[in-house]
């Protein structure tokens, strides 16, 4: 698990926080604890690498608009509900925003654990995904224009000759940019190019 | 009690210095030439104490009497064989009634509903009837006079019904009274006491006192007291008629022995026989007329407590899902702490500060839960009204903390200004705690359809003058009726609402001589006002 990686915890109850704080912690989790959506907001810095767990009553910012706030923000780091009162609308309402887990308290452990790490480990695989995809679309900025049709041809699962004819110049000429191309681009066949390509698409929801 | 007797001393005196006082008196209300007393009262006396006090207890307090017994009647001249057969003829009188009493009525017997009345009449009627045929016995066998065995009978019995209607009704019911503490009195009712005694007394004085203007108005001078015995019945109940009883009857003889008032036509016989049953026919409805009428009171407050209790509970449940929240936020914060505990000790056993961090937390979190607990408790018991002096502002504190789940999950923001150093007033801590529960819910219900955060309770509390306010206002859409329609019972706007909650809060203040307001919120909302009187002036 990445070292930097930690949970943050946001309870208005200061009990509540310290106790599921400590569960985290007794575990070998790194903790930090908020007893507010405000607090939250101001000091946990924005794009840290980690999941948030938080108690879906919060006074004045409750948990699905911090929730929100944390899309606006475009803060991706995966949210664990959880709450005193399992009311199904809210429950519904929070995965289909993007929650991980929706727990009522008094917290199951096994539950409560597993589904933080299940966040965490989202929040890797996320930042992983994107760390791929802005080295993807480094490599491709590096491209010339026709270099950047012939990727696009070859993807397409064109033949050098095909290609050739499209952009109308010598198979040659083409073989010489494509071999220019999957260089830039650091693949060594065309599986590993599409590959690549991929993780510069949205993904497809 | 006597410092450092045993605890039968100090009544064993008064039983007996009673005993001895009732004698003398009835020595007084002897009519001229006249063997037997129009009204002999220490045999009602012991009946009464026998009546209230422990059947294992009667014993003692019956020997008590012996030496007053004696004391007073050898002062007389009587001869001894006959003082010791009237203590056997005056216990036998004592015990019969009391036993009858006790045989239907359980302990502690209070003059209340029409069953204990009755048996406390049958036996004011049994005890002296049957103690009468032996206490004529006694004195035609020890030979004291010459008056005949049945005229003695019914001289002895009639005399003694009179002292038993008198006496017994009136030590029963201050007893009972007195047994609860000294109730505190208002002004207004010591001075109508006090006017009702003095009219009494002297309406009493001037128809039995005075000599009559003449012997036809006498049949219509015996209803004159009515008004005020009645008096004493409607507003002062079983022990206002048995304290006024006694005033009429001591006014009557004392007037008939120094020969005034209407019972002085016939011959000294005639007339005692005359007033006593005049006196005993109009103590019987009047007892049970008093008794019905308490007993109906009674009902209707037990029924009113019902209904508050009801609505409370109503209330309450209203309240539970926040409650269950109150109380599961300390459980999770205890087993995530225990939890937490366990792995630390797996991983690293020598950290002994952080165990008793967790320790002291749980701790906290349970004294938390419990109270929670303990605030519920309070308020769902059915308990008796009790006044105490009151801070309107901890009781403020108290429910937002009650109600602090559900406006939590309502969404609710509360706002607590409360006025420092306000005057406390005399109440009844659940019943009020109802009131402003009762303007929280509503106020937080009737936000339901503003935007979250618009969702604004503000209580305030305030003294002007002598009185205490507590204003209770949201910014919900408040109501479109005359304020005093919605504190009607079962008015309501809620769909599942009983419409009892505002009814009742209104009746709790009003029996708080306070006063509950409603009115409409500049801007949208309602506002209830709260005024209760200040104990003292801040």
């Amino acid at each position: 698990m990445n070292a930097a990686s930690s949970v943050s915890v946001v309870d208005d109850d200061p009990l509540v926080l310290r106790a599921v704080g400590r569960l985290l912690h007794s575990v070998g989790l790194a903790v930090e604890t908020y007893s507010s959506a405000q607090e939250f907001l101001a000091r946990a810095g924005r794009g840290r690498p980690g999941c948030v767990v938080m108690d879906l009553s919060l006074p004045e910012l409750n948990g699905l608009q911090l929730q929100q706030a944390l899309c606006d923000a475009a803060d991706s780091r995966p949210v664990v509900f959880i709450s005193g009162q399992g009311s199904v609308p809210a429950s519904v309402e929070a995965m289909k925003a993007g929650a991980v887990d929706f727990l009522v308290k008094p917290l199951n452990e096994g539950k409560f654990l597993s589904a933080v790490r299940a966040a965490l480990e989202k929040d890797r695989a996320a930042r992983a995904r994107q760390a791929g995809q802005a080295a993807v679309l480094a490599r491709l900025a590096t491209l010339t224009m026709r270099e950047g049709q012939v990727l696009r041809h070859v993807i397409a699962g064109k033949l050098n000759k095909q290609i050739a004819a499209e952009l109308g110049t010598a198979e040659k000429t083409i073989k010489v940019h494509r071999a220019r191309m999957m260089h830039k681009m650091g693949v060594g066949s065309v599986a590993e190019l599409v590959r690549a390509w991929t993780l510069t698409q949205p993904l497809e929801s | 009690m006597l410092a450092g007797g045993p605890r039968w001393v100090a009544p064993a005196l008064a039983v007996a210095a009673g005993y001895y006082l009732a004698a003398r008196l009835g020595f007084v209300f002897t009519l001229q030439l006249q063997p037997v007393s129009t009204l002999w009262l220490p045999n009602a006396l012991l009946l009464a104490v026998l009546v209230l006090a422990r059947t294992r207890d009667w014993w003692w307090l019956l020997l008590a009497a012996l030496p007053a017994h004696l004391f007073a009647e050898l002062q007389s001249g009587v001869p001894s064989a006959m003082v010791l057969g009237w203590f056997v003829s005056n216990c036998s009188e004592a015990l019969i009634g009391a036993a009858l009493v006790r045989a239907f009525v359980a302990q502690p017997f209070r003059l209340d509903g029409f069953r204990n009345s009755g048996v406390l009449l049958f036996a004011a009627f049994g005890a002296p009837l049957a103690s009468s045929f032996l206490d004529a016995a006694l004195v035609r066998w020890i030979g004291w006079g010459e008056t005949p065995y049945w005229e003695l009978v019914g001289r002895r019995f009639f005399s003694n019904l009179l002292a038993q209607l008198t006496v017994v009704p009136l030590v029963v019911t201050w007893a009972a009274l007195l047994a609860g503490g000294l109730p505190r009195l208002r002004a207004a009712r010591c001075v109508e006491a006090a006017l009702l005694g003095a009219g009494l007394l002297l309406v009493c004085l001037l128809v039995f006192g005075v000599p009559p203007p003449s012997a036809h108005f006498a049949p219509a001078l015996f209803y004159a007291p009515l008004p005020f015995l009645l008096w004493a019945a409607v507003r002062f109940g079983p022990t206002g008629i048995a304290s006024a009883l006694p005033v009429m009857t001591v006014a009557t003889i004392w007037g008939a022995v120094h020969g005034a008032g209407p019972f002085t036509a016939g011959t000294a016989l005639e007339n005692t026989l005359e007033m006593q049953l005049f006196l005993a026919a109009a103590a019987v409805p009047l007892i049970l007329f008093a008794v019905a009428l308490d007993e109906r009171l009674r009902l209707e407050r037990e029924s009113r407590a019902q209904l508050t209790h009801l609505s409370r509970v109503a209330t309450l449940g209203e309240l539970s899902g926040g409650i269950a929240h109150e109380l599961n936020q300390p459980l999770t914060a205890i087993l995530s702490n225990a939890q937490a505990a366990r792995h630390f000790l797996a991983n690293k056993p020598g950290d002994s500060e952080m165990l008793r961090e967790i320790l002291d937390d749980i701790i906290l979190a349970d004294e938390r839960a419990g109270h929670v607990i303990e605030r519920l408790r309070a308020m769902f018991k059915r308990a008796e009204t009790r006044h105490e002096s009151l801070d309107m502002n901890a009781l403020v504190r108290e429910v937002t903390a009650l109600a602090h789940g559900e406006l939590t999950t309502r969404g609710v923001q509360v706002t607590l200004r409360l006025a420092e150093r306000l005057p406390r007033v005399n109440g009844d801590r659940v019943q009020l705690q109802q009131v402003l529960l009762n303007l929280i819910m509503n106020g937080a219900q009737a936000m339901v359809a503003c935007a979250p955060d618009e969702r604004f309770l503000t209580i305030t509390t305030l003294a002007t003058g002598h009185k205490v306010h507590v204003n209770v206002t949201d910014r919900g859409h408040g109501f479109s009726v005359a304020p005093q329609k919605l504190f009607e019972a079962f008015y309501t706007t809620k769909q599942d609402g009983l419409g009892l909650g505002l009814s009742i809060s209104h009746s709790i203040v009003t029996a708080h001589r306070g006063r509950l307001w409603a009115a409409t919120r500049r801007g949208g909302g309602a506002a209830f006002l709260v005024t209760l009187p200040a104990l003292a002036p801040a």
